[in-house]
C-alpha cells in the first residue's frame, strides 16, 4: 500500500513538473514575439525539467521498466532466477543508496548557491532532487527485496 | 587496467541484468573510487549537470508530440493515406507500413514511437492478411528507423548540442538521407513480394484518394510548419517541439475530434516514463563522460588516429563500425553523450565536417534500434508481433543491410546529403 | 593514457598535481595562453615536484560546473567570472560585472591591482570559508554590442532583442536602455543569431569573433559600447592551498602572477586582430557618444550597490578613475 502510495505521490509530482516546464516554454515562446523580457523562463524550464526526470526514474525502477539486456533472467527458472534477481537488487540497492548518500552531500555543498535570473531562489531546491530519487530508489529496491525473500520458496519470481 | 577493469564490469552487470542505465552510473562510481582526490559526488554532480541544458526539453517534448497523435489517431490516418496511394501495389501494407514511417518521421522525433503507434495497427493487420509474422515485425522495426534520420529527430538535437552544428543544418541534411532509405526498402519489399506473391490492397478509386488526401492535410502540415519554423528561425527546435505538441491538441480534439480531454492525464504520464528512461540514461551517460574527461580518454584517442590512420576514409569507416557495435549496447543519446565529444577533434583534423559526422553518426545508431542485444525497435516489434528476438532479427537483416548500403554511399559521397541543405539554406553550410 | 592514475591532492613523495580547468573548448582563447603559462612556470619552478593538468572545457563548458566542482574538489583551479561566484552566495561580487562600473582597461588594473583587489579577494575567501582563494584577476577583454543595426545613439537599441547575461543587475540595466535582455546559451548564439532569434548580443572581439558572430545577419554591426571591462577570478581551492607545503604554495603564487600577465597579454593582442579579422571579413565597426550609456548605469550601479552592501566599494572604484 505504502509503495504504491509513494509511487503515486512521485508521478504526480512529475507531471505538475512537466506541465510548469511545458507552459514555461509557451510564455518564453510568447514573450519572445511580444518584445518582453521573461529571462527567467529558461531556467525555470530547465529546472522542472530536471525534476521530472528524476521522479520519473525512480517511479520506472519500482516497475523494473528501465530498458535492460533480459536474455540470462529469461533463460533462468525458479530459484535460480529468484536468486539472479536478488543479486540485482542488492547491486541496485549500493547504487541508488550511493546517489542518496552523496546527493545529501551535495545539497549540503549547494544549497545557498542561487539562481541566475531569479537570486532570491535557491539552488538547494533544484539539488534536493537527487537525494529524494536516490532516497525514494532505495526504498523501491528495498521493497522488491522484501518481497523476493518473502516469495522465495513460492512459484514465480516477484518482478 | 581500469579501462579492462571498467569494461569486464560493465559487460558482466549488463548480462546479469542491471538496467544498462544503472550499468553505466555503478561503473562512473566506481571509476571515481579509484581516483583519489576526486569525490565520487561528482557522479550525482554531473548527472544533475547533464540534464542542465535548454536543448534537452525537446526530448519529452517530442515525445509528447507523438504520444499524442498516437492517442488522436492520427496514425491511423497516416496509414489510410499511405495506404490509399501504395496499397494497390503488391505487398501493399508492407509498402504502406515504410511509407507511414516515413510521413511519422516527419513529425515525432523518436522511432519507437513509430513502432508502437504503427506497430499496433499493422502488425496485426499484416498477419490478417496472410504475411508471414517474420515479415511484419522485420519491416515495422526495421522503417521505424527512418524516424530518428528524417527530421525532426531527438538523437540530432543531441548531436547539435555535443557539437554546436545548428540544429536546422543537421535536420536539412537528413531528409535525403531518410527517404532514401525508404525508398531502397520499398524496391526490395517489391522484389520480396513478387517472389513470395504478397497479397495486395483493394486500389483506392480516385475520389477515396482525394478524400483521404484532404482528411491528412492536418497531420501533414505538421513536418512542414516544423522544419520550415526551426530553419527559417521563426522557434529553436526546443519550441518547436512545443509547438508540435499544441498543433496536435488542436489537430485532434478540434478538428479530427478524437482527441478527449480525458485522455491526457495517461499521455502526459506516458510521456514522463518513456522520456524520464531516456534521459535518466543521458545523466548517467553524462557521469561515465566525465570519468573519461579526467583519464583524458580523447587526447590519447586523437593521438591515436593522428600516428595511426591517414585516411579520412578509413577513419569514417572505423567510426561506422564503432557505432554499429556500440549501438548494439546501447541507446543513441547515451552512445553519443560518450563518444561524439571523443570523436569530434579527431573529424576536425580528418575535415569532416560536423554535420557530416552528424549524419553519419545517426544512421549508423539508427541501425543500434534494430541490433539485438538492445535495440528498442527490435524489441518492441517482436513484443507486439509475439515473436523470439532471434528470429525477429533474421527477419531485419535484409531491411538493415539496405541501410547499411545507404549509410555508406551518405558517407563517401557527402554531396548527396548535402544536396537539400545547401539548395535551401546556402548560408547555413 | 588509460591506466594513469589521475591525482589531485599531494601524495606520499610530497608532490601534487593539480587540475586546472577553465570552460573554453577553443586552444586559441586567452584563457588557455593563461593556463599553459600557469602549468610551465608551476612545473618549471618547482622541479617536478607540481604537476598541472590543464582541462579547456573537458571538465565543463559551464561556468557553474566548474565553481561547483571547485567546490566540491573535482578541479583545484578554475577560472570564474563574476555572475557565477555572486550565484555561490558571494553577492558583492556582482559590482564588478556592473556596466560602466570601468572606464579603462588602466582604470580597471587600477582598481584589481590595487587595495580594492586585496579586499575582494579576502572577502572572497573569508566569505566563501576558504573553499575559493584568489590567485589572480583576469580579463574576458571588452564586451561591446553588436547586432542587425549599428546604435548610433542609446535610443537605437530600442526594443531589440539582445542576448545578455542573465544575472540580474545586468539584465535591470539592459531593460533602462530600452532592449530586451534574452536569455540563450552561448553554444546556441550563433544559430540564433542567424535565424534572428535575438537581433543582437554582446561580447568581447576575441570571444564573438572565434565563434563567427560577425559573419552572421544579426551580428555584423558592431558599435563599440565598451559597457563592460570584465573581470575574471582566477581561483584555488583554498583548504588544499592550505595543504601544500610553503615551497609550493610560492611557486603557485609566482605561476599565478606569470598567468596573470600573460593572459592580461593576450587579451588587448587579440583584441585588436580578432577586430581587424571583423572588419576584413565586412564586419562594420563604428563608435557612439557613451556619455548616456554611463549617466543611466550611474543610479542603477547605486541602488544595486545598496542592495549588496557594497557602497563603500563602489566609490572607491569611481575615486580611481
Ligand atoms: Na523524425
Ligand atoms: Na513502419
Amino acid at each position: 500500500m505504502f509503495i504504491k502510495l509513494l509511487e503515486r505521490i512521485q508521478l504526480t509530482i512529475g507531471v505538475l513538473f512537466l506541465l510548469v516546464f511545458f507552459v514555461t516554454i509557451i510564455i518564453q515562446v510568447t514573450t519572445r514575439y511580444m518584445g518582453i523580457s521573461a529571462i527567467w523562463t529558461g531556467e525555470v524550464a530547465t529546472y522542472s525539467f530536471i525534476w521530472s526526470v528524476f521522479m520519473g526514474a525512480s517511479v520506472m525502477l519500482n516497475r523494473r521498466e528501465h530498458f535492460k539486456f533480459d536474455l540470462l533472467l529469461n533463460k533462468l527458472k525458479g530459484k535460480s532466477k529468484k536468486s539472479l534477481y536478488l543479486i540485482n537488487d542488492l547491486i541496485l540497492l549500493v547504487f541508488t543508496f550511493a546517489l542518496f548518500y552523496f546527493g545529501i552531500v551535495v545539497v549540503e555543498s549547494f544549497w545557498n548557491f542561487t539562481w541566475t535570473s531569479l537570486p532570491q531562489m535557491k539552488m538547494g531546491y533544484v539539488w534536493i532532487s537527487i537525494p529524494i530519487m536516490g532516497g525514494t530508489m532505495v526504498i523501491y529496491t528495498l521493497n522488491h527485496l522484501i518481497q523476493n525473500i518473502k516469495n522465495f520458496s513460492g512459484e514465480e519470481a516477484v518482478k | 587496467m581500469i579501462g579492462l577493469l571498467l569494461t569486464g564490469v560493465f559487460i558482466v552487470l549488463m548480462v546479469i541484468g542491471i538496467p544498462i542505465a544503472f550499468v553505466i552510473g555503478i561503473v562512473s562510481l566506481i571509476g571515481f573510487m579509484n581516483i583519489p582526490y576526486i569525490p565520487e559526488a561528482l557522479v550525482p554532480v554531473k548527472m544533475l549537470n547533464g540534464l542542465d541544458s535548454f536543448v534537452l526539453l525537446a526530448v519529452p517534448l517530442f515525445i509528447l508530440a507523438a504520444n499524442l497523435m498516437n492517442s488522436g489517431q492520427i496514425s491511423q490516418k497516416l496509414i489510410d493515406f499511405a495506404l490509399s496511394i501504395v496499397g494497390h501495389i503488391r505487398g501493399g501494407l508492407a509498402h504502406a507500413n515504410i511509407l507511414v514511417s516515413m510521413l511519422f518521421a516527419g513529425v515525432s522525433g523518436a522511432a519507437q514511437a513509430d513502432t508502437a503507434g504503427v506497430g499496433k495497427i499493422l502488425i496485426p493487420n499484416m498477419k490478417k492478411q496472410g504475411y508471414d509474422t517474420e515479415t511484419a515485425v522485420g519491416i515495422t522495426a526495421a522503417s521505424s528507423t527512418i524516424g530518428v534520420i528524417i527530421p525532426p529527430s531527438i538523437p540530432m538535437i543531441i548531436f547539435a548540442g555535443l557539437t554546436n552544428v545548428s540544429v536546422g543544418a543537421l535536420f536539412l541534411v537528413g531528409i535525403i538521407p531518410g527517404v532514401l532509405v525508404g525508398v531502397a526498402m520499398m524496391i526490395l519489399v517489391y522484389i520480396l513480394a513478387v517472389k513470395r506473391e504478397y497479397p495486395t490492397y483493394q486500389r483506392a478509386s480516385l475520389k477515396n484518394f482525394m478524400k483521404k488526401f484532404l482528411d491528412t492535410i492536418p497531420a501533414l502540415m505538421t513536418p512542414i510548419i516544423l522544419i520550415g519554423g526551426i530553419v527559417a528561425g521563426i522557434f529553436t527546435a526546443t519550441e518547436a517541439a512545443a509547438f508540435a505538441s499544441i498543433y496536435t491538441v488542436i489537430v485532434g480534439m478540434f478538428y479530427y475530434k478524437t482527441l478527449k480531454l480525458k485522455d491526457f492525464p495517461k499521455i502526459l504520464v506516458d510521456t514522463l516514463t518513456l522520456s524520464s528512461l531516456s534521459l535518466f540514461a543521458l545523466a548517467a551517460a553524462s557521469a561515465l563522460g566525465e570519468l573519461m574527461s579526467y583519464y583524458q580518454l580523447s587526447s590519447w584517442v586523437e593521438q591515436f588516429f593522428a600516428n595511426n590512420i591517414d585516411s579520412k576514409w578509413i577513419f569514417l569507416l572505423i567510426i561506422i563500425a564503432f557505432f554499429l557495435f556500440v549501438g548494439a549496447f546501447m541507446d543513441a543519446i547515451p552512445a553519443m553523450i560518450l563518444f561524439i565529444p571523443v570523436i569530434l577533434p579527431v573529424a576536425n583534423s580528418f575535415g569532416v565536417s560536423p554535420t557530416l559526422l552528424g549524419i553519419i553518426t545517426i544512421m549508423t545508431l539508427a541501425i543500434g534500434l534494430v541490433t539485438p542485444p538492445y535495440g528498442l525497435c527490435l524489441l518492441l516489434a517482436a513484443k507486439i508481433g509475439k515473436l523470439p528476438i532471434e528470429r525477429s532479427f533474421s527477419a531485419v537483416i535484409p531491411y538493415i543491410a539496405i541501410v547499411f548500403v545507404v549509410l555508406l554511399v551518405v558517407a563517401f559521397i557527402p554531396g548527396i546529403a548535402m544536396y537539400v541543405p545547401e539548395l535551401i539554406s546556402p548560408d547555413l553550410f | 593514457g588509460c591506466g594513469d592514475r589521475v591525482t589531485g591532492g599531494s601524495g606520499e613523495d610530497g608532490k601534487i598535481k593539480i587540475i586546472a580547468a577553465h570552460n573554453q573548448t577553443s586552444p586559441e582563447n586567452p584563457y588557455q595562453y593563461g593556463m599553459k603559462e600557469f602549468k610551465r612556470v608551476a612545473e618549471e619552478k618547482s622541479n617536478g615536484n607540481i604537476e598541472v593538468e590543464v582541462h579547456a572545457g573537458t571538465l565543463g563548458t559551464s561556468e557553474s560546473e566548474l565553481v561547483q566542482k571547485l567546490k566540491l574538489g573535482g578541479a583545484d583551479v578554475v577560472l570564474v567570472s563574476p555572475g557565477f561566484m555572486s550565484k555561490t552566495g558571494i553577492k558583492e561580487i556582482d559590482l564588478f560585472a556592473m556596466p560602466y562600473v570601468f572606464e579603462s582597461y588602466d582604470h580597471w588594473e587600477k582598481v584589481v591591482d590595487g587595495k580594492v583587489g586585496d579586499k575582494v579577494a579576502k572577502m572572497i575567501n573569508k566569505k566563501s570559508d576558504n573553499d575559493f582563494k584568489l590567485l589572480g584577476y583576469w580579463s574576458a577583454g571588452v564586451r561591446h554590442y553588436y547586432g542587425k543595426k549599428p546604435l548610433h545613439s542609446i535610443e537605437d537599441i530600442e526594443g531589440m532583442k539582445l542576448r545578455t547575461q542573465t544575472s540580474g543587475a545586468i539584465a535591470d540595466y539592459w531593460e533602462a536602455t530600452g532592449a530586451v535582455p534574452t536569455a540563450v546559451a552561448w553554444g546556441e548564439l550563433y544559430q540564433a543569431l542567424q535565424q534572428g532569434v535575438v537581433d543582437a548580443s554582446e561580447n568581447s572581439y576575441p570571444y564573438f569573433v572565434q565563434q563567427n558572430h560577425h559573419k552572421t545577419e544579426n551580428g555584423k554591426y558592431i558599435t563599440e559600447t565598451a559597457h563592460d571591462y570584465t573581470t575574471r577570478f582566477l581561483l584555488i581551492n583554498g583548504n588544499k592551498f592550505d595543504s601544500y607545503t610553503e615551497e609550493q604554495q610560492d611557486v603557485i603564487m609566482e605561476a599565478a602572477q606569470a598567468a596573470v600577465e600573460k593572459e592580461r597579454k593576450v587579451v588587448k593582442k587579440q583584441e585588436e586582430e580578432y577586430k581587424q579579422k571583423a572588419i576584413e571579413d565586412g564586419a562594420e565597426v563604428n563608435q557612439i557618444d557613451r556619455q548616456p550609456f554611463i549617466e543611466l548605469a550611474k543610479p542603477i550601479q547605486n541602488q544595486r550597490a545598496k542592495e549588496i552592501n557594497t557602497m563603500d566599494l563602489l566609490k572607491q572604484i569611481r575615486e580611481l578613475k
